[in-house]
């Protein structure tokens, strides 16, 4: 089983505490209303002057609270704890330590699994140790002073009730805690001393960055999913490889902190060297169609990264949602300005017709989900142009705006009743507006191309390919260190921009010409600047003297200018159209780049997975691959887990010493124990239940109708209306008390996170887990203390 | 608080109840009656006469099924009458893993005391009630005098005005039963209240300036034990070693004024005698309250020495 990083996530924080509040205020409102008419009943009209006493002298005793009194007992239940050997506990876990040290250390295993199962086995048997113990400790303790009656000489000294709850909390969680930190320290030791050595080094928190993960499919086409290899647990989504099929990951946040010190080898070959890079860590599973040999498998699946910084495909990949603006979004980005701007004509005179045919009542050409699309399409486009605050942009920029404020009002006109006067009319004039502005787009996209095509830079660096070993359970880590001046062999379009942007700089400094030729230091020149190899460079020499003197290239004042007024980067692309600069170096066109800087736009990298070997798959799921910022200490994650589980420890402690200010130990031990279960292991399924929707899910009382009338589940129920409604109501009731259940019955899942986090070796992320739990603890402390003073302080301390 | 009442209860009762609501018994029925500030005041009755019940609803354990009372001015249900106020329950249930000085110490700081006055004041209480030895020992180790000793002194621990104490004189031994008996009769000096439950009528009647006599939750008795006890219809004349001439004397006397059935002894009415024959006509005549006069001509009647 693979571990779903994908943590517990409180709902929307806001939502949260307004639930909580509202759910705080109803179980107020309610327990006040309820003790009130208890007095009522049982006092007579006297009852509500006693009630209000009685709430009155709770407020006060809430107001003064003592810590004086508090610590005292506090101190107490610290003391009783001790004495009476709470602390056995450490007895059992020595020997549980010591026998667990024969059974777990197999050194056949791989290290980062030994260093799993000996975290998991600590963190577990902690837990384990400690609920008994917590258990025992809130549920018993109240209960049996009140029962040996110790507790008469405490009520008659001036302890508030509510002071003896707090007391009580405290001390045990003061208990629990200590029991906790020795615990751990000896648990920690004993992780350090039983592993063996070379498995020590696994012994980290990773800090991992994930990504959003979406899928490109065999066509080129973007995709919600991959394809299903018919796995039944479908957490993995596949790609086909040998085709265009990729996983994209897309990764937020990337910038100088994600960097991590790598081993790189010198360029000069000098040995090795620590540079600053990310380091990519994957766990994709491979997948094959045909019989592979033994060989075949145990290689496995050759996978590459491509990194690639697209504003192209970020600006316009949306418009291929629809199918009819398919061409649009393809042309657009693979930078055929011209082309976009042919089907941005065409786009407009069906939109024309669509007008026309608006005012006759016909149905026109194009969906409304086109026009969604296109609308959406253009509003996104000038967004993320507008991100790049180039000013060269502006132009398109607004022809983008104005197809997207046109398109809004269209949108809003199409959805207006049909009664607004004059729609039609309207409606047509609007389609008319678009394809004017649609038009005026394309003019702007034919005028700006060049820009454009310039301004938006296509940058794709293909790493070079690694192994997916095919049972990955038993594959080694996939860790893939990419330095952060990477270099990489160039594309065609990269290739030319570069080669263009080199020359537009030497030009600029009178470095090209010498006389009327070129300069004969240029191939040490594209060397050294533009570090070049030395054949590449050579190369590029040659082909520009032959331009040269062909009349392609002109010397005019000093500097190289292309003859027919070209800029360099089409004059280099038409050259490598021409396959001129075919690399004489094995190696291509190697050059560098800056991750951050080059190939993330505004900390956003996209990163695409691609699987090389034909009829083979690669299965990925958003947690398959994340970027490893610098490692955190063992003992920092360990820690985090461990106040995780202090945290699930202090709840119970809330709630057993909350149940058992009522009833007795045993009874304590039920509720608080059942509170425990149904939260750890039934509040999903609650939850499920809960979201079914109504016509889905029947009540009770209606399928017992149902059942009786021999109805299938989707007719409904043979009776009247009247009688529907009642019964519906009736049923909602169990559903209004599930709800509340749910709502009072803690998410103890909330507190496993953690550990499975460490156990992983992942460091424990405060935002998912430990900030949710204390929230979770918090929400419960308050309302049960409340609850618990009160519950003590209007009994009797009899036992009988 | 004008008048000098520190206690005043009115027409309390208590009827104890199961998990349901009914009626398991009724402990005490409408019972009045009012401690005065200073006094040294004794609650008797038989076992399971209501006496512990009682004391307990004073101190906001139990709550009154009906009926009104104050405890130092103020309602019984109010903790900070708690500042003024020690209470020996019938056993003493302390914490058995604590010692005599940590005992203390914890009841100590549940009141506004400072450490110096903590400690001051529990090395006192110690001395005084003779733990010095085993201060260090844990509760659990101690004997059933030992534990009751402890237990006042807990109860002592904050200077108390009121001091309840549930059966003082169970489980010690007579000497610790006269120190104890010292003990009341020292806080009364000091002008404190004491309200004591207790079977020993003998120490009751050594110490008690009133006491109040409940059977199965009614109150019988109330007044001072020297008007209860009185035997009206007797004279005694006491002196110190009368000689033989002085006896023929006053024989002499008494058979002037025709008093031939004279006894020259000590009278034998005592409490003991009080409490038995209360007990006896409370279940011969329930619901019936007996006067101060009414009892004292009883013992005359019954006990007069012929
Ligand atoms: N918690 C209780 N539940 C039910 N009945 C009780 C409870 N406590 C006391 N009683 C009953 O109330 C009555 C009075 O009890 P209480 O303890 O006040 O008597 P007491 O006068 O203190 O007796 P003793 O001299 O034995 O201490 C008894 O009948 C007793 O059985
Ligand atoms: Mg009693």
């Amino acid at each position: 089983m693979d571990f779903d990083v994908a943590p517990f996530t409180l709902r929307d924080t806001a939502e949260t505490v307004t639930s909580w509040l509202f759910l705080i205020g109803t179980l107020g409102v309610l327990s006040l209303l309820i003790s009130l008419l208890l007095s009522v009943a049982r006092n007579g009209a006297a009852g509500i002057g006693i009630f209000s006493r009685g709430l009155l002298s709770f407020l006060e005793d809430v107001g003064s609270l003592s810590p004086r009194r508090i610590l005292a007992l506090t101190n107490l239940t610290l003391k009783e704890a001790i004495r009476r050997k709470a602390l056995l506990v450490f007895a059992v876990f020595s020997v549980l330590l010591m026998f667990a040290g024969w059974f777990l250390t197999n050194s056949n295993e791989r290290a980062e699994l030994q260093v799993g199962i000996h975290v998991a086995f600590i963190l577990q048997t902690i837990s384990w140790l400690m609920l008994p113990v917590v258990f025992f400790l809130s549920c018993w303790a109240l209960p049996e002073d009140i029962r040996i009656r110790s507790l008469h000489t405490v009520v008659t000294k001036p302890a508030r009730r509510i002071e003896i709850v707090l007391g009580r909390m405290f001390g045990m969680s003061l208990v629990m805690l200590l029991l906790l930190v020795s615990m751990g320290l000896i648990g920690y030791v004993w992780i350090m001393r039983q592993l063996p050595t070379e498995a020590t080094s696994q012994l980290t928190c990773r800090v991992p960055v994930f990504g959003r993960l979406l899928f490109v499919n065999r066509a080129g086409q973007p995709e919600e999913k991959g394809i299903n290899v018919g796995d039944v647990w479908d957490f993995r989504s596949h790609i086909e490889g040998d085709t265009r099929a990729r996983g994209v990951f897309m990764f937020d946040d990337i910038d100088e902190s994600t960097l991590v010190l790598g081993t790189e080898f010198a360029s000069d070959g000098s040995g090795t060297m620590q540079v600053p890079g990310l380091k990519f860590e994957c766990q994709f599973e491979a997948f094959r169609t045909v019989k592979g040999s033994e060989s075949s498998i145990i290689e496995g699946v050759q996978a590459q990264y491509t990194l690639s910084n697209n504003p192209r495909e970020d600006a316009f990949s949306l418009f291929s949602r629809s199918e009819t603006l398919r061409p649009l979004a393809e042309a657009l980005r693979d930078a055929q300005f011209r082309t976009a701007a042919n089907r941005l004509e065409e786009l407009s005179a069906k939109i024309a017709a669509d007008g026309e045919a608006v005012k006759i009542n016909k149905s026109p050409e194009l969906q409304p989900a086109d026009y969604i699309i296109l609308q959406l399409g253009t509003l996104y486009a000038a967004g993320v142009m507008g991100e790049r605050e180039d000013a060269a942009l502006e132009a398109t920029i607004a022809a983008f705006q104005k197809a997207t404020e046109i398109g809004v009002d269209l949108i809003n006109m199409a959805s207006a009743s049909p009664d607004v006067d004059g729609k039609a009319e309207k409606l047509s004039g609007l389609h008319k507006a678009l394809a004017q502005s649609l038009t005026e787009l394309a003019a702007v996209l034919t005028q700006e191309a060049d820009t454009l095509h310039e301004h938006l830079p296509k940058l794709e660096v293909i790493l070079p390919s690694f192994h997916v070993a095919e049972f990955h359970e038993g594959g080694q880590q996939n860790i893939k260190f990419v330095p952060r001046t990477v270099r990489f062999s160039a594309d065609a379009e990269t290739q030319s921009r570069f080669l263009a942007g080199l020359f537009e700089k030497l030009n600029n400094a009178n470095q090209l010409v010498e006389g009327d030729g070129l300069s004969s230091q240029l191939a040490a020149q594209l060397q050294s600047e533009g570090k070049i190899s030395e054949q590449n460079s050579s190369l590029v020499v040659e082909v520009l003297t032959e331009q040269l003197a062909s009349g392609a290239l002109k010397v005019e004042g000093g500097k190289l200018a292309v003859a027919d007024g070209q800029r360099w980067y089409q004059f280099f692309d038409s050259l490598i159209q021409k396959n001129l600069l075919i690399s004489g170096d094995d190696e291509g066109w190697m050059m560098e780049r800056d991750l951050i800087n080059d190939l993330t736009t505004k900390g956003r990298l996209r990163v695409e997975v691609a699987c090389l070997n034909n009829q083979m798959y690669l299965g990925m799921a958003r947690p398959d691959l994340f970027i490893r910022k610098p490692d955190r200490a063992f003992m920092i994650g360990y820690t985090k887990a461990m106040a995780s589980t202090a945290l699930m420890m202090m709840l119970i402690i809330v709630l057993g010493v909350t149940v058992s200010c009522i009833v007795k130990g045993p009874v304590a031990l039920f509720f608080t124990l059942t509170f425990f279960i149904v939260g750890q292991f039934f509040h999903g399924f609650m939850h499920e239940i809960l979201i079914a929707p109504p016509d889905g899910g029947m009540g009770a009382i209606a399928s017992a109708v149902m059942t009786a009338q021999h109805r299938a589940p989707g007719i409904g129920m043979d009776v009247s209306e009247a009688t529907q409604r009642v019964v519906q109501g009736i049923d909602a009731v169990p559903r209004a008390m599930l709800w509340g259940f749910s709502q009072i019955v803690p998410d103890f899942r909330a507190f496993n996170a953690a550990s499975g986090f460490v156990e992983n070796g992942f460091d424990v992320p405060f935002a998912e887990t430990l900030i949710p739990a204390f929230l979770i603890c918090l929400g419960f402390l308050i309302p049960c203390v409340l609850i618990a003073g009160a519950l003590l302080k209007f009994r009797e301390l009899e036992s009988k | 608080m004008s008048n000098d009442a520190v206690i005043e209860i009115r027409n309390l009762s208590k009827i104890y109840r199961d998990f349901w609501g009914r009626k398991k018994v009724q402990a005490v029925k409408s019972l009045s009656m009012d401690v005065k500030r200073g006094e040294v005041f004794g609650l008797l009755g038989p076992n399971g006469s209501g006496k512990t019940t009682t004391m307990k609803m004073l101190l906001g354990l139990l709550f009154p099924t009906s009926g009104e009372m104050t405890i130092l001015g103020k309602p019984a249900s109010d903790v900070s009458k708690n500042e003024k106020i020690g209470y020996l329950p019938e056993e003493s249930y302390l914490y058995r893993f604590l010692n005599a000085d940590e005992t203390l110490d914890f009841y100590g700081r549940l009141f506004k005391m400072s450490s110096a006055e903590r400690n001051r004041r529990a090395d006192e209480l110690i001395e005084m009630v003779g733990l010095g030895k085993a201060r260090h020992r844990q509760l659990k180790e101690y004997s059933k005098g030992m534990t009751r000793r402890i237990g006042l002194a807990q109860a002592l621990i904050n200077n108390p005005d009121l001091v309840l104490l549930d059966e003082p004189t169970s489980g010690l031994d007579p000497i610790g039963t006269r120190e104890m008996k010292d003990l009341i009769l020292r806080l009364k000096s000091e002008g404190k209240t004491v309200v004591m439950c207790s079977h020993q009528l003998a120490d009751v009647q050594d110490v008690c300036d009133r006491i109040a006599v409940l059977f199965q939750g009614e109150l019988k008795v109330l007044g001072r034990v020297e008007d209860l006890l009185e035997v009206r219809n007797e004279t005694q004349i006491r002196s110190s070693s009368l000689s033989d001439a002085a006896i023929s004397d006053i024989r002499e006397v008494l058979k002037k004024h025709n008093i031939s059935d004279a006894v020259i002894s000590r009278p034998r009415a005592d409490l003991e005698e009080l409490f038995l024959r209360t007990v006896r006509e409370s279940g011969e005549r329930p619901g019936r309250r007996f006067t101060t006069e009414e009892i004292a001509g009883k013992s005359g009647k019954s006990g007069g020495q012929a």
